[in-house]
């Protein structure tokens, strides 16, 4: 029967998606990662259940959008400043490549291009080639979506397409030094993956090429491991691009190469998706969700924690600076009246990591709105969205304050 | 005599409902035809009702959107997903029949 469906569809009606593809490749690609519900036990009483290529996660950690779009609740971010793999969102472009797909992982290919001796390295030649491990969060760009008030299409991410990882693998610039430099004119370090070649759709369109700022290449890192696990298939495994304080898609997975370029590539993924315009407007003349703004949010005590005891309560949360180091939080338990300062708690992993934070205070009875408002690189949280077409880039403390009843 | 009041009476009544179940099957039928040829969405999403078992976009047995969901991203598209309307690819008529055909599938 789904090959008697698949086989009606014309397939000279369907070029806008495959180019010169055939349709077979199509129907050969989606047979190979089948989704089925693995379990459903969610807490809301939800029948969605986890699809099979992350039946490993936590589903009562999750609220499942789609079997595509995967969001960690409020309050399962992790209370100790790493987001555990099991609770971390997920947000891919293209269906996650299989181990059949991927192959022996240490035979894993990446080219280099761009550069004064462009080459190609398997990842066990880049696991000889250097070593580091760094600390950064991975958000996507439309966290915090769900907030705005027009219809906007795409997840409707709250607070939880966000997590603080510890990424190992190699960096970037001792990439480029074993390729001899990179080349004078190039202006930006653009990252290709290759989940889209299973699907035999046409690149242009399927494939996640994304252009940053050549200057990044100095903070990335190619990574092969995910908070000490080899980094899993669903989170672009087995080596990703990891680019420090820029939105998660610019963190390229399954990658497979890295060119400098002296122009952005010209694929949709960078050439339209990703652009904040302003409601209404698109284009490519408007700026790419790169670099990620000052936030904060809290995780606990929350409206999904239930009432809240009266008496000394921690208010716990997670802030971060973007590009520049968080340097303070405070936190309004009257809607943004009035402020205190939170108490950073916790090891600084780094600029790119985010902090946690603390604040003590004596509730009585009654309804509270908790908000916080972080600072950092000279820049404070502004207390309203950025209205924008596609809901990115959302930092207002407003729309991210939680409404708590203390008994 | 009584029961033929009453019949008239009842089929003066099913009439409308009779032309809307009809005007609803042909929607429904148009919405498959473009799901299934003009905009092959089956290459891309799962779908019970059509039997289809496409990998690349969301499951939309799990996603149930609204029938104003699916018109929306029909029209605008989304990643790799062809903005429909905004193309040209699809007519109004057809991006109407092909939204309420997956609502309705999907919202049993």
């Amino acid at each position: 029967m789904k090959k008697g469906i698949i086989k009606k569809i014309d397939n000279s009606k369907r070029n806008f998606l495959t180019g010169s593809v055939t349709l077979a490749g199509v129907a050969a690609a989606t047979s190979v990662l089948p989704i089925s519900i693995a379990n459903a036990n969610h807490k809301d009483s939800s029948p969605k259940g986890l699809p099979d290529f992350i039946s490993w996660k936590d589903r009562n950690a999750l609220i499942v959008h789609s079997d595509k779009g995967i969001e960690t609740h409020r309050s399962a971010i992790g209370e100790s400043l790493i987001t555990p793999n099991r609770n971390i969102y997920i947000r891919n472009n293209m269906p996650t490549m299989s181990d059949t797909q991927i192959g022996d992982r240490n035979n894993w290919k990446v080219s280099i291009k761009g550069v004064k001796n462009p080459k190609t390295f398997s990842l066990a030649q880049l696991k000889k080639l250097g070593h580091t491990t760094m600390a950064t969060i991975l958000q996507c760009s439309g966290n915090g979506r769900g907030f705005f008030a027009h219809e906007v299409r795409g997840s409707q991410w709250k607070t939880g397409a966000a997590a603080c990882v510890v990424w190992t693998g190699v960096p970037m610039k001792v990439v480029v030094d074993a390729c001899g430099g990179v080349d004078s004119d190039a202006v930006f370090m653009t990252s290709a993956g290759v989940d889209h070649e299973p699907t035999g759709l046409d690149p242009k369109k399927a494939k996640v090429e994304r252009s940053v700022p050549k200057k990044v290449y100095k903070d990335a890192m190619l990574a092969w491991e995910m908070n000490g696990v080899p980094l899993p298939n669903a989170h672009g495994g087995p080596l990703r691009m990891v680019t420090p304080g820029y939105f998660g898609i610019n963190n390229v997975k399954h990658l497979g190469q890295v060119a400098f370029t002296k122009t952005e590539s010209t694929v949709k993924y960078m050439k339209s998706s990703y652009r904040i315009s302003p409601i209404g407007k698109k284009g490519s003349q408007y700026p790419s969700c790169w670099e990620m703004p000052v936030k904060s949010w809290i995780t606990r005590p929350t409206d999904e924690t239930g009432t809240v005891k009266a008496g000394n309560v921690q208010i716990v949360g997670v802030a971060m600076g973007g590009m520049k180091k968080v340097r303070s939080v405070k936190v309004s338990i009257d809607g943004g009246q009035s402020w205190k300062k939170a108490k950073f708690v916790g090891p600084d992993l780094g600029k790119y990591a985010w902090r946690q934070f603390v604040l003590e205070a004596n509730l009585a009875p009654g309804s509270y709105n908790l908000a916080s408002k972080a600072s950092g690189g000279g820049k404070t949280q502004p207390e309203l969205r950025m209205e924008n077409r596609r809901g990115y880039a959302h930092n207002g403390w407003k729309d991210h304050s939680v409404n708590i009843k203390v008994v | 005599m009584r029961i033929f009041k009453i019949f008239i009476v009842i089929l003066l009544f099913s009439f409308p409902l009779t032309i809307n179940l009809q005007a609803d099957s042909e929607k429904m039928a148009l919405g498959l035809d473009v799901y299934n040829n003009k905009a092959a969405c089956g290459a891309c999403h799962i779908l019970k009702a059509a039997a289809s078992e496409g990998n690349i976009g969301p499951n939309l047995d799990i996603l149930k959107p609204t029938e104003e969901q699916v018109k929306l991203i029909v029209t605008e598209g989304l990643g790799v997903m062809p903005a429909f309307g905004e193309e040209g690819i699809l007519t109004s008529e057809e991006i109407d029949a092909v939204s309420h055909y997956v609502f309705t599938s999907t919202n049993k």
